[in-house]
């Protein structure tokens, strides 16, 4: 039982910017846990649920982004997501 | 008020009664299919999309009977509509009086930006949510920052 996630740093793949189809599968991916999800890059946050709060966030290829969650699958989720952004191609 | 019921092109072929779809109803057939096309490529190909797009004969407008071939046909247990201005609402008011009671309770017509809402709602819909809360995801769409 994880209540909150540590945040966890992953890079996206230098040529797979967060948008359309990935950043559809994201949001998908998270939307599979019940855990309130965050993101950060840019400089900005946003809700991992929202897709149009993760295409705002301007994600481009080799974009570092921070995951955090809270919630009783938190470290699940963001084992996951961390997982999806590192193999998205 | 009567329709001429025309074919309407879908996007998408949708496993029955699987994901919740969406309508997309604009002035013009160009904006309605272009924004079929981005909405599949984010949300995936199983949500079901029909669009009304233009007016009669190809014009810049709307058509009535096309927006009511849509809400009948457009697959899926229920179906998010988004219009983009004034007379396309208007078609799409006159064509959900067309439905009756059991067509009418599988159709939710949303006050949402037509682009925003079509992705947000297309995403939510790929998710397996419910009609309501596709409802409520386009309509979120309004108050999301774009900057």
């Amino acid at each position: 039982m994880s209540r909150s996630s540590e945040l966890t740093r992953v890079r996206l793949p230098a040529t797979v910017a967060l948008h359309a189809r990935p950043a559809g599968a994201f949001v998908r991916a998270a939307a599979s846990f019940a855990a309130t999800i965050e993101v950060q890059a840019n400089g900005r946050r946003a809700n991992a649920k929202s897709i149009l709060e993760i295409l705002a966030l301007g994600a481009d290829g080799g974009t570092e982004l921070a995951i955090s969650a809270s919630g009783d699958d938190a470290a699940e989720a963001v084992a996951d997501l961390v997982s999806l952004v590192a193999g998205l191609s | 008020m009567a329709f001429d019921i025309v074919e309407c092109p879908t996007m998408t072929s949708s496993n029955g009664d699987g994901f919740v779809g969406l309508v997309l109803v604009s002035h013009s057939a160009a904006i309605a299919s272009g924004l079929a096309e981005l909405v599949a490529q984010v949300a995936g190909p199983d949500v079901p999309i029909m669009t009304a797009g233009g007016g009669p004969g190809g014009t810049l407008g709307t058509d009535g009977g096309r927006v009511l071939a849509a809400l009948r046909t457009v697959d899926g247990p229920g179906a998010v509509v988004l219009a983009d201005l004034g007379s396309s609402l208007l078609s799409v008011r006159a064509a959900l009086a067309e439905l009756d009671p059991t067509e009418a309770e599988r159709i939710v017509l949303v006050d949402a930006p037509l682009v925003e809402g079509a992705i947000a709602a297309g995403v939510a819909a790929s998710t397996g949510a419910s009609l309501a809360d596709v409802a409520g995801a386009a309509e979120e769409a309004r108050g999301v920052p774009k900057l």
